[in-house]
């Protein structure tokens, strides 16, 4: 490895990294740590940066998956923002909002509860956490069994009570309630996991003075342990609301952007223009208005990152 | 006994929250050893009257099946070794070096791959992996597998190479090691245990990819998850067959955690949780 290979900045070194010894040599070693990221950048550079400066050219031509185009300006571009991609952002936004409102209350309590450390916490959060570590396809395959409005035992169920049978992946709006109730299922765990953690790693003396001080329980929640455990809730509200705006799987597998295009988010529109309809320049359009409109998910990210 | 009775509630949300969750995958689990009859029964039975391995024959005999198996075992392996190297090496070169040309963007691809829906990269991906002639190619997987996980790994990592005293890299070096015998006997020593865990999450993360292999292969290269998948997209859905291949999945996923469970909260709540 040559120590040439990237230029260290002449910017300043944090206090809290080594310290060398004659600059020039302080420097050397700067730039042999940078070499450090070589193979991180290869495959930053082969996956992200070339794709993504292909897709701006892919975008600005009117090709397919079967042939090389001509350049056509922002013609594409036109085309995207008059088609189905409003309904699709929306759709994501809801997928998204519906994914905070309804995973992190439960996951919050549930956590709350194993907090208490009743007999036999160990075995019940080890059942709790099996849905997150499934694949999603097969997450998607189970549900898509029980789901089904013929022969599903969730409307098999509901007959056995005398409720009317429901068709969760052929109505508009269930489709987009099945979507929300899988991707739960499978998350849940997830926010759970966290927010116990969060929960451990809170002082108890806080909690114990409210008590001395007679505080209900829910007062207690309310005022001491909500506001104590806000920096873990706002990181796993950012994690949850990135994941559900990438959330491609699980749709794919219950109803393909079904019926009609009621659960098409941006992955699956973005899917089905590039490879149903073959329209990669379009596709690559998409995918470019998809990074802009992005733009605040990506700073959440960088605040995740930052915690 | 009023603890009991207090503590009643608690026990309910836990047992009603784990019935939940066991249930779809005993549901699944039930109808895979189900016969045709059973299946469409109505209504439903809850547990099999006459089980039956016919479905589990049926997939494991199917040459397909086996070869996604294989590549998916193959590839998964590859790829996140591939992942957690370059993301050991990169964690251990931005802790070191706070700040130098070039962090700020390293930072904001990792923050891209991260945040993007994964179809995005995957458009020009296709043509890119097609026009290279490695379409339906397991290296091509084990590369893109490789990158996009590559930002959960330097995450974890980063964490790991904090851990490690910098004062211990300089003894060995005043001791005349040369910067490979540092890395080897310091600090890989050290940060063994994180490597084991960032292994095993990128390893889970690999083995669950369904986007990229749907897009970047076919037949050769077809893993497991786009297997499975493959159940729902004909025309007559094969529920019994679907939920044999489902469980197959799902099985060596729950026996791996259930190993590793304790790694697993610990590494996942690190990152979250600042002392």
């Amino acid at each position: 490895m040559t120590a040439s290979l990237t230029t260290p900045a002449p910017g300043r070194v944090r206090s809290d990294a080594p310290r060398g010894g004659a600059s020039v040599r302080a420097r050397r070693r700067l730039s042999v740590h940078a070499t450090y990221l070589l193979p991180a950048w290869l495959l930053v550079a082969a996956v992200v940066v070339v794709p993504l400066g292909l897709s701006v050219w892919m975008s600005l031509h009117n090709e397919t998956m079967l042939r090389s185009g001509r350049f056509i300006g922002l013609e594409n571009y036109t085309d995207v923002l008059t088609g189905d991609f409003w309904p699709a952002l929306g759709i994501t936004l809801v997928f998204s909002l519906a994914a905070i409102a309804v995973q992190v209350p439960i996951g919050l309590g549930l956590a709350m509860v194993l907090n208490r450390e009743l007999r036999g916490t160990q075995l019940y959060r080890s059942v709790l956490l099996l849905p997150m570590l499934l694949t999603p396809v097969a997450v998607g395959l189970m549900w898509r069994l029980m789901l089904n409005a013929d022969t599903g035992v969730i409307n098999g169920v509901a007959g056995m009570l005398h409720l009317p049978a429901l068709n969760w992946l052929g109505d508009r709006t269930l489709a987009v309630v099945s979507v929300v109730l899988v991707d739960a299922w499978q998350n849940i765990p997830f926010v759970m996991l966290l927010s116990l953690a969060g929960l451990q790693s809170l002082p108890d003396a806080p909690l114990e003075a409210a008590a001395v001080d007679g505080a209900t329980g829910w007062q207690s929640f309310w005022h001491i342990t909500l506001p104590m455990l806000t920096p873990v809730l706002g990181v796993v509200v950012m994690i949850r609301i990135i994941e559900s705006i990438k959330l491609f799987d699980i749709i794919y597998i219950l109803t393909q952007g079904g019926p009609g295009t009621a659960t098409q988010n941006l992955s699956l529109l973005n899917y089905r223009v590039g490879f149903s309809f073959m329209n990669t320049g379009q596709a690559a359009a998409l995918g470019i208005v998809i990074c802009v409109v992005l733009i605040p998910v990506f700073w959440l990210q960088k605040k995740v990152n930052e915690q | 006994m009023t603890k009991t009775l207090r503590n009643l509630p608690g026990h309910l949300v836990l047992v009603v929250a784990c019935l939940a969750a066991l249930f779809p995958i005993y549901w699944t689990v039930l109808t895979s050893v189900k016969s045709r009859v059973d299946i469409f029964a109505q209504p439903p039975t809850f547990w099999a009257s006459d089980p039956t391995w016919d479905n589990y024959a049926q997939v494991l005999a199917d040459p397909e099946f086996v070869r996604a198996a294989l590549v998916t075992i193959v590839v998964t392996l590859a790829s996140t070794v591939l992942a957690t190297f370059a993301g050991a090496l990169a964690a251990y070169g931005l802790v070191r070096r706070g700040r130098f040309g070039g962090r700020g963007s390293f930072d904001g691809m990792l923050i891209l791959i991260r945040a993007l829906p994964g179809i995005v990269l995957a458009v020009p991906l296709y043509k890119i992996v097609v026009d290279l002639g490695v379409y339906d190619s397991p290296v091509a997987l084990v590369v893109v597998y490789a990158a996009i996980n590559l930002p959960f790994a330097v995450w974890l990592m980063t964490g790991f190479v904090q851990g490690v005293p910098y004062e211990l890299e300089e003894a060995a070096r005043v001791d005349g090691a040369n910067q490979a015998g540092v890395l080897l006997r310091v600090v890989l020593p050290l940060i063994g245990p994180g490597l084991a865990a960032t292994t095993i999450f990128v390893a889970l993360m690999t083995w669950n990819e369904f986007l990229i292999p749907l897009v970047l292969a076919d037949r050769s290269a077809k893993t497991l998850p786009v297997y499975v998948g493959g159940f729902v997209t004909s025309r007559v859905i094969n529920w019994g067959g679907m939920a044999a291949a489902a469980s197959i999945a799902i099985v060596p996923i729950a026996l791996l955690t259930s190993l590793v469970q304790r790694n697993l909260v610990r590494g996942l709540s690190s990152g979250a949780i600042k002392d």
